[in-house]
């Protein structure tokens, strides 16, 4: 009977050690540092040409667009009186605005700009905004950031034309 | 009528202590009236706690902004169906709205333990008191609905139009109903460990909440993915974000322990094993809370209240602490009589089923919490994302989907090898008919495509096992009488309504495999900035991007709709029409992406960006093979009906073992 329990404990440990050795390898393989611009800014050691995430806000009036290319984009991002420029390929999540919390994903470049792969926005979380809420006057809050889109409005959907 | 909803929620509290203390005494005291005392509480408890949501309700629907919590989730335009909804849209909300669900769950339970297993229905409605009390101490001091703000507003800020629409009615209902589903589970388990109860009673009692809040959960988890991929429009619907992984990691320990406990009901084995399976699903249901609401670890629904974090962090190790105690000590009678024979068993199957699950939700976990352990151990922040749950979670899946077509056909005890060539040759014949057929037909090199070949001949091997299965049982009964083989297949199915509605339900997890790996491996992207009558093409559809225009919904909505003539060999295939939203008062759009789903894959339209001059930023996904995984959910959801359909023998079965008992061991009632 031992003999048949130690057999167990053996095939049991060799699927829990597979298991954590596929999760060692894949911390190692796919994880990456996460700043925030003043943490990557005051780091000794230099990280040109890692991959990592930092977190900012981005700075207002920052976000320039090339006119050739609608989706490359040019912004800053901000954390506690620390910034970078950041350049991003890609469409920008409908949140992306001035002020917004953003994180992004990709390389330093030696140049200290650095190049996102995925630029991601925080959801302005319910609970979040609550806390908001709570510590403001309602009163307070500002309604004007709506923008209308430009464009001429019509009555109904028109009918496809097919 | 806010004042009489605060003051329940005292009156409440104040009563759930008086019942727990009363319980508890009645229990070890042998006390009939302090019993009787404390079976008035749970409808009581329950009552205050209706009455203080009530009020809640009424002021979201009279725009009572008087409430800060009404304020900030409503306005006077807001649909009252959102209104309604609103109610668990926020933490103070969510928590009462878990304390109502968790208070209801109790007096059921009360009703139907009224007069029989009175052994551990104290100790179990102690354990189901005690939580009762955390979660009214949080909502009657920590995090008040009712708070006030003393110069009520004229109009609330409203509801984010993210959350406008039918799954915000949907999604949390549906995972708390599952999250606080398992409370019970796991009070019957403490009070058999207090009682010393430990045959498997508690399971048996136990067994329709689990299967109940199991489907809760699951239907949770995958309307948070639909949610995701249909409203939120990034094209994916899983991120292993930390609030996702929450509520992902009590689906597995709680799948686990579902399985585990069958071993247990049969072979009377792995005792120690399902109490901490149980113990473990509803502390990770806790956790999962808590990583919610602590905003802790960087997340996309990040919230934020740093004492509410360690309230439940408190309680979090408390209960861990004092159920793995009383675990330890009543180890000696948790010993089984009977062992593991064989690695190939079904018992080992089941066992290796557990362990790969919990792998998963381990993996899943570490890779959560990774952030905090480094930052506290080397100061700086790693995070892991995607790549790193694939590269784990996925070969452990794989390892999973293998069992699923091996567990339930494998002998028990021990299986030798003429019966494992019976049962598995033509599964594994199939198997090996779909390898060859696909290799050359499917796309193969990279990691996912090969992970995705592998995905598909499992999926077949699985499906051919389960269709076995479902064959032999018809085929015996047409032996036997005189059925029609849909006949005798739909009696067979309702005869044994576990056994066949379990294997529908794996029915449906192998779809949400293969959908899953069909959409990782083939799926496409592109992203193009088009003036009006530009035309481009992906993956065989030719698309031209015809006009935009712009509509006033209604007097604070307006939407932007693109319009896209999508062709495909030549021939008119659809009309697409992703739009923006815009909303008065909040100052980011809300994409309405449009999606044409089938069999084969989705064409996922979104409109990015727009400007002035009518010209558009498109994005398009072609993502095969998605719509598998929701028709696997449904599958899921038929199989678990018919798995916990009540079976009239089994209950006549049930109420005689009871009246057995009860003659046996007469309780402090009938004395």
């Amino acid at each position: 009977m031992k003999q048949k329990k130690i057999r167990f404990l053996v095939g049991s440990l060799l699927i829990v050690g597979a298991i954590g050795y596929l999760i060692t390898m894949g911390i190692s393989n796919t994880s990456q540092y996460f700043f925030t611009v003043d943490e990557l800014l005051s780091q000794k050691v230099s990280y040109a040409g890692a991959g990592m995430k930092v977190k900012g806000n981005v700075v207002n009036g920052s976000i320039q667009r090339d006119p050739n290319d609608y989706l490359n984009v040019k912004f800053s991002i901000e954390e506690k009186e620390s910034s970078i420029n950041v350049t991003y390929q890609g469409v920008t999540p409908d949140m992306f605005a001035d002020g917004r919390e953003v994180v992004v994903e990709g390389t330093l470049g030696k140049d200290g700009v650095f190049h996102a792969n995925t630029l991601l926005t925080s959801c302005p979380s319910k609970y979040e905004a609550e806390k908001e809420a709570g510590k403001m006057h309602p009163g307070a809050l500002s309604t004007d950031k709506y923008k209308e889109p430009g464009l001429k409005k019509v009555d109904a959907l028109p009918k496809t034309t097919i | 009528m806010n004042d009489i909803g605060e003051f329940t929620l005292l009156v409440a509290l104040a009563t759930a202590i008086y019942g727990c203390v009363a319980y508890v005494m009645s229990a070890r005291g042998n006390r009939i009236d302090l019993y009787l005392s404390a079976d008035k509480t749970p409808l009581i408890v329950w009552g205050c706690v209706m009455i203080s949501s009530i009020c809640l309700w009424r002021a979201f629907l009279t725009n009572d902004f008087s409430l800060q919590y009404v304020w900030a989730y409503s306005n006077i335009e807001l649909d009252t169906f959102y209104k309604i909804a609103s109610f668990w849209g926020g933490q103070k909300g969510s928590l009462l709205f878990w304390t109502l669900l968790l208070t209801t769950y109790t007096v059921v339970v009360h009703f139907q333990n009224r007069k029989k297993n009175l052994r551990v229905v104290p100790y179990a409605m102690a354990v189901l008191f005690t939580i009762i009390i955390f979660f009214l101490f949080l909502v009657n001091f920590s995090t008040n609905p009712f708070e006030r703000i003393p110069l009520p507003p004229a109009d609330g800020r409203g509801l984010n139009p993210l959350l406008q629409n039918y799954w915000m009615v949907i999604h949390p209902p549906t995972l708390y109903l599952g999250y606080v589903g398992f409370t019970v589970p796991f009070a019957f388990a403490v009070a058999a460990l207090i009682s010393k109860n430990l045959d498997d009673g508690w399971i048996r009692l136990t067994r329709k909440w689990t299967l109940i809040s199991w489907f809760f959960l699951c239907m949770g988890n995958l309307f948070g993915a639909s949610w995701a991929y249909v409203e939120l429009g990034w094209g994916g619907y899983w991120a292993w974000d930390p609030v996702e992984n929450a509520a992902f990691m009590p689906l597995l320990i709680a799948t686990a322990f579902l399985h585990s406990v069958m071993i247990q009901e049969k072979k009377d084995m792995m005792k120690v094993w399902n109490m901490s399976l149980i113990l473990l699903t509803f502390v990770m249901t806790i956790f999962g809370t808590f990583i919610t609401r602590s905003g802790l670890i960087q997340s996309v629904h990040t919230f934020d209240e740093a004492t509410l974090g360690y309230y439940f962090l408190a309680f979090l190790f408390v209960i861990l602490f004092s159920c793995m105690a009383l675990i330890i000590a009543r180890l000696p009678l948790l010993k089984s009589e009977n062992q593991l024979d064989s690695f190939l068993s079904r018992e080992s199957s089941f066992l290796f089923n557990n362990l790969l699950l919990l792998g998963i939700a381990f993996a899943t976990f570490w890779g959560t919490i990774f952030p905090i352990i480094s930052e506290a151990v080397r100061g700086i922040k790693i995070t892991v994302g995607p790549p790193f749950y694939n590269q784990v979670n996925v070969p452990i899946g794989l390892a999973l989907l293998a069992l699923v077509g091996i567990g339930p056909v494998i002998a028990w005890r021990r299986a030798t090898l003429s019966n494992l060539k019976k049962n598995f040759f033509k599964p594994l014949a199939a198997a090996f008919i779909a390898a060859v057929a696909l290799a050359p037909v499917i796309p193969l090199g990279s990691r996912v495509e090969n992970y995705t070949y592998v995905t598909f001949v499992l999926c077949v091997f699985v499906t051919a096992c389960i269709l076995i299965e479902f064959f032999k049982g018809t085929a015996a009964r047409m032996g036997l009488h005189e059925e029609s083989m849909f006949g005798a297949l739909a009696t067979v199915t309702w005869r044994n309504k576990r056994r066949y509605g379990g294997y529908i339900v794996h029915i449906g997890i192998v779809l949400i495999f293969a959908g899953i790996a069909g959409s990782q491996a083939y799926g496409t992207h592109i992203e193009k900035h088009l003036k009006t009558g530009e035309t481009f093409k992906i993956r065989g559809y030719d698309i031209t991007y015809e006009k935009l225009v712009a509509i006033e919904a209604t007097s604070v909505k307006t939407r932007v709709i693109a319009q896209l003539q999508v062709e495909r060999n030549g021939k008119h295939y659809w009309t697409a029409r992703p739009e923006k939203e815009f909303y008065k008062g909040q100052n980011q759009p809300v994409s309405e992406v449009d999606v044409l789903s089938t069999w084969k894959e989705d064409l996922y339209m979104i409109l990015a960006d727009f400007r002035d001059d009518e010209s558009a930023t498109i994005k398009v996904y072609v993502n095969p093979m998605v719509s598998w995984m929701w028709t696997g959910g449904w599958v899921i959801a038929f199989g678990t009906m018919i798995s916990m359909w009540p079976d009239r023998l089994e209950q006549r079965r049930r109420l005689e073992r009871f009246r057995r008992e009860e003659s046996l061991f007469p309780s402090p009632a009938q004395e």
